[in-house]
């Protein structure tokens, strides 16, 4: 067990990797997290994959959570909501 | 007695306003909650936070753009609420610990989970309507809070720690909701777009 931990402590889980790859995307890693996670991806194909495809993700998303595009080109009516609340709103 | 300047009461300047804005309002809170009553409710909530504010609203800046920042306000507020009330105790229960799914007991990742490159490369992903429409079914799939976690991440032009700070409610940290968030939404657009033919 304290031997896992010491490895860990150097060489991160996959687990752990991940979570501070999405942990960098939001707030800034230690020093010592940053060393961690770099070392843990020279050695790890698969969460230098997991970084690329989840930094596209965020790309994708970004985008598409910040697109006016469909409402742009398909505004909406709703004469009903309007009704209501005109009605609502009578003295 | 009409008095010299002709003012126009509050209720007089929102029905004005209700008529000329409610569908660009009602538009974009659809557009943005991917469901009808929720964006009903976004809409009236604005327009009733605009009555009571309207004594305070100088006319320095044009209503509707008014309007959309109260709006833009309420639909962050959403998706807090929905994140918040997700991660309660009762609501949790039922699914399972994803990280089973993709992690072994050491924390690696299952042999058959690892992350490969994907088959597809295409960068014109969000002019494809094929590719909108599997996004979003991947995003309904989700539970609620990791959906709203994702949505509330791009959703505000905020600075991380201000939404940690707005969010900080338990243990589990906003980060570690988007990290098993996105685990979901990769598996799940992997499999169902940029590895489909495999």
């Amino acid at each position: 067990m304290m031997r896992k931990q010491i490895t860990h402590f150097f060489v991160l889980s996959c687990k752990k990797a991940t979570e501070l790859i999405e942990k960098r995307s939001i707030i800034s890693l230690s020093l010592i997290e940053k060393i961690q996670l770099n070392l843990h991806k020279s050695i790890c194909d698969a969460c230098t994959t997991y970084e690329k495809q989840s930094q596209k993700l965020d790309d994708i998303l970004k985008a598409q959570i910040a697109s006016e595009k469909a409402a742009e080109e398909n505004p909406l009516k709703n004469e009903e909501l309007k009704e209501r609340m005109l009605k609502k709103i009578q003295k | 007695m009409d008095s010299p300047i002709q003012t126009t009461s509050p209720s007089e300047t929102l029905r004005q306003w209700i008529i000329d804005y409610s569908d660009a309002l009602y538009t974009r809170a659809f557009y943005k909650t991917s469901n009808k009553e929720t964006a009903e409710d976004l809409v009236q909530d604005t327009f009733f936070a605009a009555l009571e504010a309207i004594p305070k609203f100088e006319f320095k800046s044009q209503p509707k753009t008014w309007l959309i920042s109260i709006l833009n306000n309420k639909i962050a507020e959403y998706y807090r609420k929905a994140y918040k009330g997700a991660l309660q105790p009762e609501s949790r229960q039922g699914f399972r610990n994803v990280f089973d799914i993709y992690f072994d007991e050491n924390e690696e990742w299952q042999k058959d989970q690892q992350p490969t490159e994907w088959q597809i490369e295409q960068s014109n992903l969000l002019d494809d309507e094929g590719f909108l429409r599997t996004l979003q079914n991947c995003m309904n799939k989700l539970p609620e809070a990791w959906s709203a976690a994702i949505q509330l991440k791009y959703l505000e032009e905020k600075k991380g720690e201000i939404i940690c700070q707005e969010l900080k409610l338990s243990s589990t940290n906003f980060w570690q909701i988007l990290h098993r968030a996105k685990l979901q939404l990769r598996k799940c657009l992997e499999l169902n777009w940029f590895n489909l033919d495999l």
